[in-house]
């Protein structure tokens, strides 16, 4: 006897495998970690060596912490509170170690603690700044903040250190071998493009893997993949502007090498850098996400890694054939380098992001209407056309905000916020791309009959 | 009879292919630059001897002290190469690159019996500033063919202190 109504697709061959595959993934990303730091301690004698290791017990709380943090939304809402408590303790105590590690320990050594904490409180605001507008690019639906984050810190923590020892080993031998010039350029920077991508790409694939309520489409491909190439630009720049501090300090000009490794990553390498790479990891995957057969499913992922390997390859191998004049017109260098280099990558990134965002609103302004003429209450006719629109549901908020104040528009962002989650999950069932059953929609179904009551009265 | 609506995802799907089909060029190039460079069987079997990495004055011109591998900042240095260990006829030049691959001093290009007379060679300062910069400095004896250089004969890492 059946107890539940059945799965959307109850013939999915990749369901049985999918967790399987997310812990594949995160024991190789446990075991490249814990061989990295080993390695560092052993053969690098130095400090940031074996700050490396030390480092392995805050990797491994943020890791605790945020499987527990996942764990506190997606299980038994009672207990979400003791949950949430526990992840926030391991994280804040493995973002504190840490930094404790890096910034004290690594970069005391050249430019001390004060000058590391200052690189950081100035790229901290940019990074929100660059994370809350990836965040605001799903104009439907937007991703949760908590896993944005878990993104951002993703890039920012686990793939600086997964990539450490491999660029090492490279780095050491490329140079102890290889004719210097653009031989040797060439080598670094497939070095940077395979190793870099592929450690920010894990993250991409472990949230697709385990969050797969969460990753949509596209679009939340490319959210998520921009946010995780964020967090790894924020501690890349914090790292270079030390550096370049400590190197440039001695004769004077070590705030504005500092300054200016601030401007290029955090200012104009903000959205045309790492975070333009890593999104077509997450394109590639969002795309897959929603194709039919594994065959496709394969060649989209394996499409959005490559482009994201020759997006970043590009920008490290050629560099040195636009060299930057000592002017002021290299002002002006700086910036069409960037433009001409990393741009046509993000242009077609945003190409793709714009046709995501239009079929996405197509099938939700499809499903709303559906939706509308079952007559279930939950979506009204007169309410399709709102809803498709994201202009004129901002301006049904702030409509309610001038009638009722800021309570009324936070309500009827909820209860916009429900209609449009259910839209998605009848957008999925349609298409065969959901696991959960139906009584799941008829719960969201009801969230949303609940939440208009409550906005009405 | 109806047609069945068409995907978009199918859209988004050649797109990516498309731009993907651009990736792999992009990565075919990058890999026959690094093969213009880094030409394979082009070892010629020559070696270069540097003799040693040693202080240098720069007014006078000469080398002082012991062979180090490590230096303060303020004090310049200069490898000595023994241009003898090189057969006569081969195209060399010898090069200093600072952390940056900045070439930071060389010598030739030109065929190793007239750098005979250059044996040292030094870093320079680069313009605008005091001192060298501190970090890893890579020196090299490169074999030339044509204006490319193809082979390197011997290489030296030194570290110039922050201090």
């Amino acid at each position: 006897m059946r107890t539940s109504p059945p799965a959307a697709n109850p013939h999915s061959r990749l369901r049985p495998n999918r967790y399987w595959i997310a812990i594949g993934v995160a024991a190789l990303v446990v075991i490249a970690l814990g061989a990295s730091s080993v390695l560092n301690y052993v053969y690098l004698d130095t400090i940031p060596g074996r700050a490396s290791l030390y480092g392995l017990l805050a990797v491994a709380l943020i890791t605790m912490g945020t499987y527990i943090l996942v764990r506190a939304f997606d299980r038994d809402p009672q207990a979400r509170r003791k949950r949430l408590i526990r992840a926030g303790v391991l994280i804040g105590l493995g973002v504190l170690l840490w930094l404790l590690v890096i910034d004290v320990f690594v970069y005391t050594q050249s430019a001390g603690p004060s000058v590391a904490l200052i690189c950081t409180a100035a790229c901290l605001p940019t990074t929100a700044i660059g994370l809350y507008v990836v965040r605001r690019m799903d104009r439907n639906e937007k991703e949760p903040w908590r896993l944005v984050l878990v993104a951002a810190a993703w890039g920012a923590i686990v793939a600086t250190s997964l990539v450490i020892w491999g660029e090492t080993i490279w780095e050491v031998s490329a140079e102890r071998s290889l004719v210097p010039g653009p031989g040797l350029d060439a080598s670094l920077a497939f070095m940077a493009g395979v190793l870099e991508e592929l450690a920010k790409g894990a993250a991409v694939v472990l949230l697709f893997l385990v969050m797969r309520d969460d990753f949509d489409d596209v679009v939340d491909g490319i959210v998520y993949g921009a946010a995780v190439g964020m967090g790894f630009n924020f501690m890349e720049s914090i790292s270079y502007m030390t550096n370049f501090y400590s190197i440039f300090s001695p004769e004077g000009f070590g705030i504005y090498a500092a300054g200016f490794q601030w401007y290029a990553r955090q200012g104009l390498g903000l959205f045309f850098g790492h975070a333009t790479y890593t999104a077509f990891i997450g394109a590639g995957i969002g795309i897959a996400r929603q194709l039919p057969s594994v065959k496709q499913k394969a060649f989209a992922i394996v499409s959005g890694f490559l482009i994201a390997i020759a997006a970043h390859f590009s920008w490290d191998a050629w560099t040195a054939f636009f060299p930057i004049q000592n002017s002021l017109f290299g002002l002006v260098e700086i910036h069409l380098r960037t433009l001409i280099m990393t741009g046509p990558f993000t242009a077609a990134l945003i190409a793709l992001l714009i046709f995501g965002i239009r079929y996405e609103g197509q099938a939700l302004r499809e499903q709303f209407r559906k939706e509308a003429e079952s007559g279930q209450g939950a979506i009204l006719p007169e309410e399709v056309a709102i809803l498709a629109s994201p202009w004129r549901r901002l301006r049904q908020r702030v409509r309610g905000f001038e009638h009722s104040g800021p309570r009324a528009y936070f309500q009827i962002a909820r209860l916009q916020s429900a209609q449009l989650d259910l839209a998605m999950e009848r957008w999925h069932r349609e298409r065969r791309e959901i696991e959960t059953p139906l009584e799941a929609e008829d719960t969201l179904r009801q969230r949303v009959i609940a939440l208009r009551h409550w906005v009405a009265s | 009879m109806r047609a069945a609506p068409y995907d978009h995802t199918q859209t988004l799907y050649r797109t990516l292919l498309v731009f993907a089909t651009v990736a792999v060029l992009v990565l075919v190039i990058g890999l026959i630059e690094f093969v213009y460079f880094e030409p394979p069987g082009k070892v010629s079997g020559a070696k270069a001897t540097i003799v040693g990495v040693y202080n240098y004055d720069p007014n006078t011109a000469v080398t002082s002290g012991s062979d180090q591998s490590e230096f303060p900042r303020t004090q310049q240095f200069a490898a000595v190469v023994d241009w003898s260990s090189v057969p006569p006829g081969l195209k060399v030049d010898a090069r200093w690159y600072d952390a940056f691959g900045d070439v930071v001093g060389r010598v030739g290009p030109t065929t190793a019996d007239q750098l005979v007379g250059h044996t040292i060679v030094p870093i320079v300062v680069p313009p605008g500033f005091h001192h060298s910069l501190p970090g890893q400095y890579l020196f090299v004896v490169e074999r030339f063919e044509g204006s490319v250089p193809v082979e390197v004969l011997a290489r030296r890492i030194v570290r110039v202190e922050r201090t």
